[in-house]
């Protein structure tokens, strides 16, 4: 009814707006804090500070409005097969700053992911910045007991974020299922990252929805392996724009650095670089 | 003489178990003769036959080749052992509503302790009673005795009626005959009994069917009451002393038939004659030495139950009386300062299904609330297992296992973050198995794959340090993100045999290394069996042209461990960012 009565006002309002009487703005405010009365999710989307996962490079924070946000869900996939460690990898740094220094996060993955992916491995999570103590790893037999356990850890407001592996997409490729994951992340305040083994175009509830790629690193004077970088699109995204960058994760700080190109920007090899700084680990 | 027994016992004996279970099969009540036989000692003899057989003049233990000279139609089903048993067990289990203390007494009999339930059904006859129409009404002829100790309780089972001629109609026809029953009793051999059981079993009248009196005949139920034991078991057969036939046949050509000759005798002669068992039974049976029964499930260190006049169908009802039940153990466990660790929830069905379901905890739990969520997700897993049919009649919660725990002081700002953790690891458990819930734990070893070990997450409870630090020499992670728990097998390419790789295949595509770190090369622990386990492994963490990471290893030393022309093989163990 209100809204009707707002629509009713906004219709007058847009009448007379035409007849040069009077301003629309106000209007169309006033109707969006009408509609957040009846349900917050639809008013316009503020969030706050401690509701936003931030990734600390400006412009993907510029683009996802502030970063991601925490009580929502967000889809990764790899770009080919082969890069669905580096996928991992991401939602694993975004993972690491969602959860500070306390959280608890929850691993689910089905019985046939664990044996075409392989397992999380503790040491490697310890050292990529992610303390293995404070994972906890369900396996659980098919992709819908996978769908149930997400939705119930995320409504459990104790986690502070909850990884699920599909190895196979049909049961999650439903806009039904991931509203409901959707909004149980919302009531539970805690993110929820979709870890899909190849990218889709089906319909999905997610907030975000993000294709990883690998990509070739940068490496040291002495010609070593380089730090984890990730070839990031963003295919969708409900709050702001998509686009592409390159990234790299820097596991020592728990920092994302941003990279425009390897081309771009040659090693300095004139002058000492930051990099063996860091090497200690 | 004999000690007083706190202790009531409750003798079930399925006089006709085997073909009770065939006639129950049956579409249409049989009123034939009927006889299961087995082949002993080469020749096929009859092990059960039903009354009507009994009546023609057949044994156990006949011929089956002289009971067809007589009676050449006879029916005959070879005997199932196994089924028989397998009955008797689902049998038990249908009598835990009764008492938790169920004993099986091979091969047709149970022992029940009603030590305190009786009460409960309205008295050890009602209980008793309440027994034998239930059986009767599933088909079964049973006798039933109660008594101070387990000896007695049989042999007054057994043998009371059929030694003293005394005849017995079915407690299930009427209020007369039962009456009958205890009348006959009374004057045929001086019975102990007493007129309150009488008038108990007279209150109420008892329901009958078609198949509940075809079974009915030679249904009886014999209380003895307290403290007259003695009075019971003398005049019984030395058969009731569950002795084998040998000494019964030894003692009856010394002319001893009875209980009572063997008690007014001196004993040194009988246990130099026929063994110390059999006096050992005699004092088992008049409660001079104590003899408990071995219950078939662990006894429940606390439980609550309830029972339904109507029984209930709906998963919403059977929560809630969960939850109910739950409560009332809430209470017993809080004044003993504990929680339970696994409860179990017995539903018993109208038809004498009884189906259980348990759940463990990985934390002392009382909350009745989170009692029932857990078993809510164990309902909603099993599903059609747990399918009530017409009904449950009565519903009991256990806990199996309980274990201190101490009051918490709650905080002001609400729920305690670890303890929701705790229970939502307790219903993913409860749904999926508690091995599902896991976490990973370091260990104290090089080797990659058992650097960690994933422990159920209710077991874990802190993580020991004991895992070495791994030197962190490069950019990149040294160790992987992803670990395969079988490395795989691939095709690898390296300039010379023992350097690092230039090119290989995984998966079917081809990866051209770019960069490449290494080997750190990671011996076997000396105490690694020889079948493939003990080769050094030189690991190389590479990065293809496209960009993907990936950690190799060649497993064996070229020209030590491997000698030519045999190449070390190549694996691929992990995956980085």
């Amino acid at each position: 009814v209100e809204v009707r009565e707002c629509l009713e006002q906004n219709m007058n309002n847009s009448r007379g707006f035409a007849m040069g009487s009077a301003l629309p703005q106000p209007t169309l405010q006033h109707l969006r804090q009408a509609l957040a009365g009846i349900d917050p999710s639809l008013g316009p989307c503020l969030p706050e500070p401690g509701q936003i996962i931030g990734t600390g490079v400006p412009d993907i924070d510029a683009a996802l409005g502030g970063g991601l946000l925490r009580g929502a869900l967000h889809e990764f996939s790899p770009t080919a097969p082969m890069h669905l460690a580096a996928a991992t990898g991401f939602a694993m740094a975004l993972t690491a700053r969602a959860c500070g220094t306390k959280g608890q996060l929850l691993w689910i993955v089905t019985e046939f992911a664990l044996m075409e992916g392989g397992g999380p491995y503790g040491p490697g999570l310890d050292l990529f910045g992610l303390p293995s103590a404070r994972l906890l790893v369900l396996r659980v037999p098919r992709a819908v007991d996978a769908l149930w356990a997400m939705e119930e850890a995320l409504r459990c407001r104790a986690l502070d974020s909850v990884i699920a592996e599909l190895a196979d997409d049909a049961p999650a490729d439903d806009l039904t299922t991931t509203r409901r994951l959707m909004l149980a992340a919302r009531q539970g305040g805690c993110p929820g990252f979709f870890l899909r083994y190849r990218a889709t175009d089906a319909p999905s509830a997610a907030a975000t929805r993000w294709q990883v790629a690998a990509a070739p690193s940068r490496s040291d004077i002495y010609g070593g392996l380089g730090r984890a970088r990730f070839d990031l699109s963003l295919r969708k995204n409900r709050r702001g724009s998509c686009g592409r960058w390159f990234i790299e994760w820097d596991h020592h700080e728990r920092a994302f650095q941003p990279k425009i190109s390897v081309a771009m920007a040659p090693p300095a090899l004139d002058r000492p670089d930051r990099a063996p700084a860091a090497r200690a680990g | 003489m004999s000690v007083p027994s706190s202790r009531r016992y409750l003798s079930l004996w399925l006089r006709r178990l085997s073909t009770d279970r065939i006639e129950r099969r049956l579409p249409a009540p049989a009123d034939g003769p009927r006889v299961v036989v087995a082949s002993i000692e080469s020749a096929q003899r009859i092990v059960a036959l039903n009354d009507a057989a009994a009546r023609l003049g057949l044994k156990t233990g006949l011929a089956l080749a002289d009971a067809r000279a007589r009676y050449p139609s006879l029916p005959v089903v070879e005997a199932d052992f196994e089924a028989d048993s397998a009955l008797l067990d689902a049998i038990a289990d249908w009598c835990d509503r009764y008492t938790p203390l169920v004993g099986l007494d091979a091969p047709d009999g149970l022992v029940l302790d009603i030590t305190g339930c009786a009460h409960l059904f309205g008295g050890e006859a009602a209980l008793a009673r309440d027994l034998v129409v239930r059986l009767a009404h599933q088909g079964f002829a049973a006798r039933v005795a109660v008594a101070d100790t387990v000896g007695c309780a049989w042999g007054v089972a057994r043998y009371w009626h059929r030694e003293t001629r005394v005849v017995v109609p079915s407690p299930l026809a009427g209020e007369g005959s039962l009456e009958l029953q205890h009348k006959e009793w009374v004057r045929g051999a001086a019975s102990p009994l007493t007129h309150s059981c009488l008038l108990d079993a007279q209150r109420s009248p008892l329901p009958q069917g078609e198949r509940a009196r075809d079974a009915s005949a030679g249904c009886s139920v014999n209380v003895v009451p307290r403290g007259e034991t003695e009075a019971a078991a003398l005049p019984l057969p030395i058969a009731a002393l569950r002795v084998d036939a040998e000494t019964v046949a030894g003692l009856r050509t010394a002319g001893l038939t009875s209980i009572a000759d063997l008690v007014s005798r001196p004993r040194a002669p009988f246990a130099a004659r026929f063994g110390e068992i059999l006096l050992r039974r005699l004092d088992q049976a008049l409660g001079r030495i104590d003899e408990p029964i071995t219950p078939r499930l662990p006894v429940p260190a606390a439980m609550a139950e309830q029972r339904f006049p109507e029984p209930i169908a709906r998963e919403d009802d059977v929560l809630g009386t969960i939850e109910r039940l739950a409560r009332r153990l809430d209470i017993v466990l809080e004044r003993r300062g504990e929680g339970g660790r696994l409860f179990q929830t017995a539903l018993f069905r109208t038809d004498g299904v009884v189906h259980r379901l348990e759940i463990g905890t990985g934390a002392p739990l009382r909350d009745p609330p989170r009692v029932r969520k857990l078993f809510q997700e164990r309902l909603a897993v099993l599903g059609d297992v747990c399918d009530p049919g017409f009904g449950y009649d009565m519903v009991r919660l256990a806990a199996l296992i309980t274990e201190r725990s101490d009051p918490v002081q709650t905080g002001l700002a609400g729920g305690d973050r670890a303890e929701e953790i705790a229970h939502l690891i307790d219903r993913l458990g409860a749904r999926f198995g508690l091995r599902r819930v896991t976490r990973l734990v370091p260990q104290d070893t090089h080797i990659p794959e058992y650097a960690v070990i994933a422990v159920p997450a209710h077991a874990a409870k802190e993580a020991p340090a004991g895992a070495p630090p791994i030197e962190q020499d490069s950019l990149l992670t040294v160790r992987p993100l992803r670990l395969f728990a079988k490395p795989e097998p691939i095709d690898a390419i390296a300039e010379v045999p023992d350097g690092p790789p230039i090119r290989f295949v995984w998966r079917h595509i081809t990866h051209q290394v770019t960069q490449v770190e290494g080997p750190e090369r990671i011996a076997m622990e000396w105490w690694r069996n020889e079948r493939g386990q003990k080769l050094t492994r030189d690991y190389f963490r590479v990065e293809s042209k496209a960009g993907t990471r990936a950690w190799l290893y060649r497993e064996g030393l070229y020209g030590d461990e491997v000698k030519p022309p045999l190449v070390p093989r190549w694996y691929l163990q992990g995956l980085f960012a």
